[in-house]
């Protein structure tokens, strides 16, 4: 019985975290696809979503479900401040690329010494939604582990009907797609891509809220989030929402049998290597648009 | 000093088999140096330490120095990788790393002289830099950010849960042996001597960066930033280039990291933290991004400001992040260029005579 407990807790692990990489990545993806910048303060807006809902929960003693709004609400209204004041006013200008980088890098050490300075650096945790879970074999399954997983799979669902099927997502998409023609159809660039930053922003938050019930967080602890967040984007094409779903639960399962059957050192230094070969091999990722030349 | 490579109307070609193109003047500035200028400099660095024994407190003074030749030396290295060719590594901090634990490695627990061990370090960080190199560099920006990020980490993980004689169980190795000044003329004239050292380790470093500059290599990078596919075509290979300034750079960074090493005695963990990447970032990003002076400028202040703030530590890294956001936002060239500009502005009556800056 020693095979399938193994192969259980893999499976559930690694569908725990494909999930949360799913949340991260996909608002990476959105603001790559859209403003074609890379966001280094996803990881920042992660670890807020966590930390407004500790600084909720402590403070006010609002009941769980309302501090759970609370937080992604307000690691939205981060990203939107972000987007307001550091990448609006960058859009236009010469050396955008690299300003960009130095902008949203900025903005995450912000956001993080502003966490220290008002949590301080000790570890953290949030209480989960629901208590207690079932045994398979030897492997526990807790209930907020299927609550994150449900709530994962739900908004990937509603984001990819969003972006299939409303005037907004359209006009995302089509922005993505060529930003100077969407221009020339009279989509308004700058207000979608603030809509774009939210989003992106409210899922990172909610990421950051659901895996800060099960995990320890300090004011540091969106960095290695944002680096699977990246590599999930990466692998699954720059730019591509479907693409990004199916490699952040291919990351998340190669992560935890890797975990599982090699040993936890070897999860992280496997997936590197795995991405290095990959880009030699796929340039652009799983599903990704071939084109030549990307930043 | 891109026509200065073509030929100008009404000339010949200088093209006979083995004749290297040649330079005007102001595209060769280091044939005419002005003696006078470097004289100057050169007796007053040498004097300096000296000066600073004699007064209290000085000795700290020396030791910031000699923080900012190493910092210094990386600061530029860095910006030569992610200004001047447009290759968005964060990988140079691990670099610096690399220096600094191989030559540790080698003295403390092998025990080889730390005088040899010193350049093990340059040569592991280049050894290193190919390694990254190769695979990263051909692919472009974002690509290359999570690469260098992964090895970054994946180095500061494989190094503090490594064997002791690596890792020196986790916090790093705490006594490299030094490079025993103090037996010259009494440990208290010893930080003069690693004055020295790091004086002639930040003006190699300075010069040779200067001279790749205003070099065809250079010129390359130029060209490329300018407009890439017109470079290419004219068989600038962007690829060679990149791989080169990244080996270049790395050379410098390693170098740095074992004297650094060497000089505090230490190779520690804590310096793959987040915090000191953020640090060097904001030395480049405050002086100016891909100019020569830039990062020597951002690493003076940071340098000395962070030492005259220590007292307010907690907000320090805040205030490195509204200051990085600022620039970002109203100056993304950084603080060097528009000084310039507003010094020529406001006092370019005085030199009317003069060519514009260069810049």
């Amino acid at each position: 019985m020693e095979i399938l407990d193994r192969l259980v807790q893999a499976l559930y692990s690694g569908v725990l975290n494909g999930s949360v990489y799913g949340l991260m990545a996909i608002g990476l993806t959105l603001i790559w696809g859209s403003l074609r910048m890379l966001n280094l303060a996803h990881g920042a807006l992660y670890i807020a979503g966590a930390y407004i809902a500790y600084g909720v929960l402590g403070g006010l003693g609002l009941p769980v479900p309302v501090t759970f709004a609370l937080a992604v609400g307000g690691a939205a209204l981060v990203g939107l401040f972000i987007q307001l004041i550091l990448i609006n006013p960058i859009l236009e200008k010469p050396g955008r690329d690299s300003a960009a980088l130095i902008a949203t890098l900025a903005a995450s050490i912000i956001v993080q010494s502003t966490i220290l300075l008002i949590f301080g650096g000790q570890t953290k945790q949030l209480p989960p939604v629901v208590d207690g879970g079932f045994k398979v074999g030897t492997t526990l399954i807790s209930y907020q582990g299927l609550v994150v997983i449900g709530a994962a799979v739900v908004c990937l669902l509603l984001m990819t009907i969003f972006l299939r099927a409303s005037r907004l997502g359209l006009a995302i998409r089509a922005i993505s797609q060529n930003m100077d023609a969407a221009k020339l159809m009279g989509i308004p660039i700058v207000p979608a891509f603030v809509v774009v930053m939210v989003i992106s922003a409210a899922l990172a938050g909610l990421a950051g809220v659901l895996l800060g019930s099960i995990l320890f967080f300090t004011p540091s602890g969106g960095f290695t989030p944002m680096l699977m967040a990246m590599v999930v984007t990466i692998f699954g094409g720059l730019g591509s929402v479907g693409g990004t779903i199916w490699a952040a639960y291919i990351i998340g399962l190669m992560e935890s049998f890797l975990a599982v059957y090699v040993g936890p050192s070897w999860a992280l230094p496997g997936i590197f290597l795995f991405m290095i070969a990959m880009l030699v091999i796929r340039p652009n990722g799983l599903l990704g648009l071939g084109e030549v030349r990307r930043l | 000093m891109i026509e200065a490579n073509a030929p100008r109307q009404g000339q010949a070609l200088p093209r006979s088999a083995g004749d290297r193109p040649r330079l005007r003047p102001a595209a060769r500035p280091w044939a005419e140096p002005s003696w006078l200028g470097i004289g100057i400099v050169a007796v007053a660095m040498l004097i300096l330490p000296w000066a600073l024994t004699l007064v209290d407190g000085g000795n700290y003074v020396t030791h910031l120095i000699i923080t900012f030749f190493v910092w210094g030396i990386v600061a530029q290295c860095w910006n030569l990788i992610m200004g001047v060719s447009g290759v968005y590594s964060f990988g140079q901090l691990a670099l610096f790393q690399v220096g600094a634990f191989t030559t540790g490695v080698l003295s403390f627990s092998v025990g080889v002289s730390p005088w040899v061990s010193i350049w093990a370090a340059p040569i592991a960080a280049v050894a290193a830099a190919l390694i990254i190199g190769l695979p990263t560099l051909r692919l472009r920006g974002i690509y290359v950010v999570l690469l260098t990020l992964a090895f970054h980490e994946l180095l500061r993980n494989w190094i503090t849960t490594g064997p002791q004689w690596i890792s020196g169980g986790g916090y790093g190795l705490a006594r490299v042996p030094r490079l025993g000044f103090d037996r010259l003329l009494g440990p208290q004239y010893e930080r003069v001597f690693y004055y020295y050292t790091g004086l002639v380790l930040f003006g190699v470093a300075t010069y040779a960066i200067w001279r790749v500059l205003n070099s065809p290599i250079g010129l390359a990078f130029r060209a490329l930033r300018d407009s890439e596919d017109y470079a290419i075509s004219r068989g600038v290979d962007p690829f060679r280039f990149k791989l080169f300034l990244f080996a270049f750079s790395a050379f410098f960074t390693g170098l740095a990291g074992g004297f650094s090493a060497h000089y505090n005695g230490l190779a520690s963990t804590s310096l793959f933290d987040f915090g000191v990447m953020i640090n060097l970032l904001v030395m480049i990003v405050l002086g100016g991004w891909g100019t020569f002076a830039g990062p020597i400028f951002g690493t003076a202040i940071l340098t000395f400001l962070t030492e005259l703030l220590r007292a307010f530590d907690l907000y320090r890294i805040l205030a490195l992040g509204v200051a990085m956001a600022v620039i970002a936002v109203a100056a993304p060239e950084g603080l060097v260029p528009v000084l310039t500009r507003a010094f020529h502005s406001l006092f370019g009556v005085l030199f009317e005579a003069d060519e514009p800056p260069a810049t």
